[in-house]
């Protein structure tokens, strides 16, 4: 286990859940404001009100599992962690029996302990692991969840040219909207690499 | 455990890191402060909850913001992580009371950077704020320090106000009552801590003099919950007048 590369990957998961966080909150208040619109101009922006209301349904959802997501990087952070503070036993047990190689004969029971701890760090890395395959599925639910607000985006692009003629802003909104998708599946990626380096590191040690 | 919010203003924030899931070790506070993306961890903890502290904590800062760690005593459930601490990070300043030092280094630390406070006390800046180091010798240890953010109002007062409370505990003595009745229970749970723990009559009254003087709005302990507006004088004189260590022994 590297621990600078583990803290490299804690240091960007944070950033990457604060811009998806923010970007979430920017969703709410744009379908938000898209709802206002189509209130303002009753009847003659409801196929507009209908995107608009499945959009912001749509963002409930994304919070939703995006919270899912933090539930389980605690856990995942907190396997790797114990891993780190059984290692310096492993560790401090190693140098004892390199310092005198004699240690080792007259004392078993030595190697028998580091080994134990040994085994020890095997299942917790088997249980980190186990923790990080939920996470990228986590991750994954949370990505097919952005494509959906993506196809009502494109939606309610169509809905914004047909009713063109009321002249309620429609575009914008709806480029408004397409903007903070855009956002939050970009921070989703990034996340996503982060969580993928760390599989890659854990599957190419086995 | 987990983490919550102490004070906030702008950039400057405080976090508490509270209720352990490890029963088997005393149950202990984490504090952290932040301003403009800088932090410092005060007493980080022991060795056997060092993921669990770790994992909280990450929840509200990112690691590399953490400059450095204050270690007001020298004892094992405040500074045995800090060999762990010093892998993840090894850039960051520890400051320890002088006398302790040599102490300290033995939780297998033998080359992490250690700043030592003197005596007198002293001051650190973090992130554009100044935090003070406060002397509180022989409560309970020989050398033994606070830390007084002005700005935030906050004391950090180590095992000072330490209480022994039931996993599941909150992390306030709660704030919305103001009868008293809330803090009337909950210092039947720090009684035996102080009378046992603390030594010495006279460096309470002499601590007590002198904390007196400051503005304080959180008075946050290391063990047991943060003692908020009335709860800070209504601690200070209970203090006051009870009898501890070699007054009781
Ligand atoms: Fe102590
Ligand atoms: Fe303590």
């Amino acid at each position: 286990m590297d621990i600078q590369h583990i803290m490299g990957v804690v240091d960007a998961s944070f950033a990457a859940r604060q811009s998806i966080e923010k970007a979430l909150r920017d969703i709410d208040r744009r379908a938000l404001n898209a709802m206002v619109l189509v209130k303002r101009h009753g009847n003659a922006l409801a196929g507009y009100g209908v995107v608009a209301q499945a959009f912001r349904e749509r963002a409930a959802i994304l919070k939703t599992s995006a919270s899912h997501l933090q539930e389980s990087i605690a856990p995942l952070i907190e396997a790797y962690m114990r891993i780190l503070q059984h290692q310096r036993f492993v560790q401090s047990f190693q140098e004892m029996l390199s310092d005198s190689p004699l240690h080792g004969k007259a004392c078993p029971n030595l190697i028998s302990t580091q080994s134990k701890w040994q085994t020890t760090i095997h299942e917790e890395e088997a249980t980190a692991r186990k923790i990080l395959v939920q996470l990228l599925e986590a991750v994954q639910t949370l990505q097919e969840g952005v494509e959906e607000q993506e196809y009502i985006v494109t939606n309610g692009r169509i809905e914004a040219a047909l009713a063109e003629s009321t002249g309620a802003p429609l575009m914008r909104v709806s480029r408004d909207m397409g903007e903070a998708v855009r956002t939050v599946a970009q921070a989703i990626r990034s996340y996503r690499h982060q969580l993928e380096s760390l599989e890659h590191e854990s599957s190419t040690r086995l | 455990m987990k983490a919550a919010p102490v004070f906030e203003a702008g950039s400057h924030r405080w976090w508490i890191i509270y209720d352990q899931d490890e029963h088997r070790v005393i149950d202990s506070n984490v504090y952290v402060m932040e301003s403009k993306g800088q932090s410092i961890i005060l007493d980080p903890g022991g060795f056997e909850i060092f993921p669990q502290v770790f994992a909280a904590m990450v929840e509200v800062i990112p690691p590399s913001s953490l400059k450095a760690a204050f270690v007001s005593h020298q004892d094992p459930d405040i500074a045995s992580s800090l060999p762990l601490w010093h892998a993840c990070n090894d850039k960051m300043e520890w400051y320890v009371p002088k006398l302790w030092e040599g102490f300290i280094r033995h939780y297998g630390a033998l080359n992490a950077p250690l700043q030592n406070i003197s005596d007198e006390g002293g001051e650190v800046m973090i992130g554009g704020r100044r935090l003070e180091f406060i002397p509180a010798h022989y409560l309970h240890s020989s050398a033994n320090f606070h830390v007084y953010d002005p700005e935030a109002k906050i004391l950090f007062s180590g095992d000072v106000g330490a209480a022994l409370l039931p996993p599941g505990h909150d992390a306030w003595v709660d704030r919305r009552d103001n009868t008293g009745r809330a803090f009337e229970e909950h210092i039947k749970k720090a009684k035996y801590f102080h009378e046992r723990w603390m030594p010495s009559n006279a460096a309470k009254k002499n601590w007590i003099e002198r904390v007196s003087q400051l503005d304080i709005q959180h008075l946050c302990p290391q063990h047991g919950a943060i003692y908020s507006g009335d709860n800070v004088k209504r601690f200070l004189d209970w203090f006051d007048k009870i009898n501890v260590g070699t007054a009781i022994i």
